[in-house]
């Protein structure tokens, strides 16, 4: 993919200074060398079944679905089993798939009787996942019931799209391997966690988050069509119009600002209207 | 772990017959119910009859229009009820079908 954006590699468009670092700019992105041991800071929709085949490393607390790293996660489901205690409210959550136990630790008693959830009612949760005893479980900082329950089947459809875009960042063939590996999971797994140098996440925390890939890219890529022999002689340069049907991938409006960028650091200049652009390099 | 030991999959009625005795999740459109038994359209337009439906206790009186079904599959359309909950009435259909369909084929790692 768009592999010249890789955090700290030499850039083939270093944009005299004038561009942000690509370091910079990749570091939100998720795209540039991700290390195993870097923090995914996204959100990941996930299913009880997917939980329960995560990886987990022996040297370190992560859990790895898909090869991503596990933060936030986000769950719906059904209430069973609801405790309250004086510390805390538990309760298995059941979201088709299976069952995990979700706590939430008391933070007021008062606002905690009004806001707990009841036993078969559907909700929502976002929490973090984590291991004791050998059971994994989630600790939630938000719990809130579904009123829409359209927003079931938005979660599950978000869970399989999530999953196919990190498969696939994967480079596909590590869907078989993976969960191969994951039937016993625990030491076995580590085989799989895959780096990805050159995968754009949208769940990842969106600094520079376009469809396609990020702005850097864009201008880079943009600016080359302009700085093209054939650009370059035409008189009154190359319509917007033009230059966006080349950039497949990138948005009408990706291109359009990318242009805007490009002729505010001087490469190119707007010539018979403002629709057309030629490079400052004739 | 997680306990994924008694899964309860999402289905249409095309798929129930994949399920026969397991436990499954299907919403149904209300087409009629007479206190005991429910008779609805499931999400790919099939009728399917729903023995001995319970309302659970956080959904009041009725059914609304659309009721999520939870239960023992018992024949090829038909189910009989575990838990039932009120969906409202306005619930995509065609979208929750869709789903059904994807959950139980490429992407059934997630789910099963």
């Amino acid at each position: 993919m768009y592999s010249g954006a890789g955090g700290g590699d030499g850039s083939m468009f270093a944009g005299g200074g004038f561009m942000p670092s690509q370091s910079q700019a990749n570091d939100f992105g998720g795209g540039g060398g991700r290390r195993s041991g870097s923090q995914n800071s996204g959100l990941l929709p996930l299913t009880a079944k997917m939980i329960s085949q995560a990886i987990q490393k022996p040297s370190d607390e992560n859990f790895y679905v898909d090869g991503v790293d596990v933060n936030n996660v986000t769950l719906v489901g059904m209430v069973h089993d609801k405790e309250e205690r004086a510390t805390d409210v538990s309760f298995q959550l059941d979201d088709t798939t299976g069952q995990i136990e979700v706590k939430r630790w008391s933070v007021l008693l008062t606002l905690l009787a009004h806001h707990s959830p009841w036993n078969f009612t559907y909700v929502r949760v976002h929490g973090h996942l984590r291991s004791f005893q050998g059971k994994r479980n989630i600790v939630a900082f938000s719990v809130r019931p579904i009123t829409d329950f359209n927003e079931l089947t938005f979660h599950f459809l978000e869970v399989i799209y999530v999953h196919l875009s990190n498969i696939r960042a994967q480079g596909g063939t590590a869907a078989a391997p993976t969960h191969a590996a994951t039937a016993g999971v625990g030491p076995h797994g580590i085989a799989t966690i895959a780096t990805n140098p050159s995968h754009y996440n949208q769940y990842l925390p969106p600094a520079s988050a376009m469809v396609g890939g990020n702005v850097d890219e864009c201008q880079k890529r943009v600016h080359m069509i302009f700085e093209e022999p054939e650009s370059l002689l035409i008189e009154q340069g190359l319509h917007i119009d033009q230059v966006a049907q080349r950039m497949v991938g990138y948005s009408r409006q990706q291109v359009k600002e990318a242009i805007e960028f490009l002729v505010n650091e001087g490469f190119v200049y707007s010539t018979i209207d403002d629709d057309h652009y030629k490079s400052t390099n004739a | 772990m997680a306990d994924t030991s008694n899964p309860r999959p999402m289905v249409n009625a095309g798929l129930l017959k994949k399920y026969l005795g397991r436990r499954v999740t299907t919403v149904m459109k209300v087409l009629r119910s007479d206190g005991v038994d429910l008779v609805g359209q499931a999400p790919d337009g099939t009728s399917v009859t729903v023995h001995k439906a319970p309302l659970n206790s956080s959904s009041g009186g009725a059914f609304s229009q659309f009721v999520e079904v939870v239960g023992i599959v018992e024949g090829e359309n038909s189910l009989r009820a575990e838990i039932c909950t009120n969906f409202g009435d306005s619930f995509d259909m065609a979208t929750y079908n869709q789903l059904c369909q994807l959950a139980n084929s490429d992407n059934k790692d997630c789910f099963i």
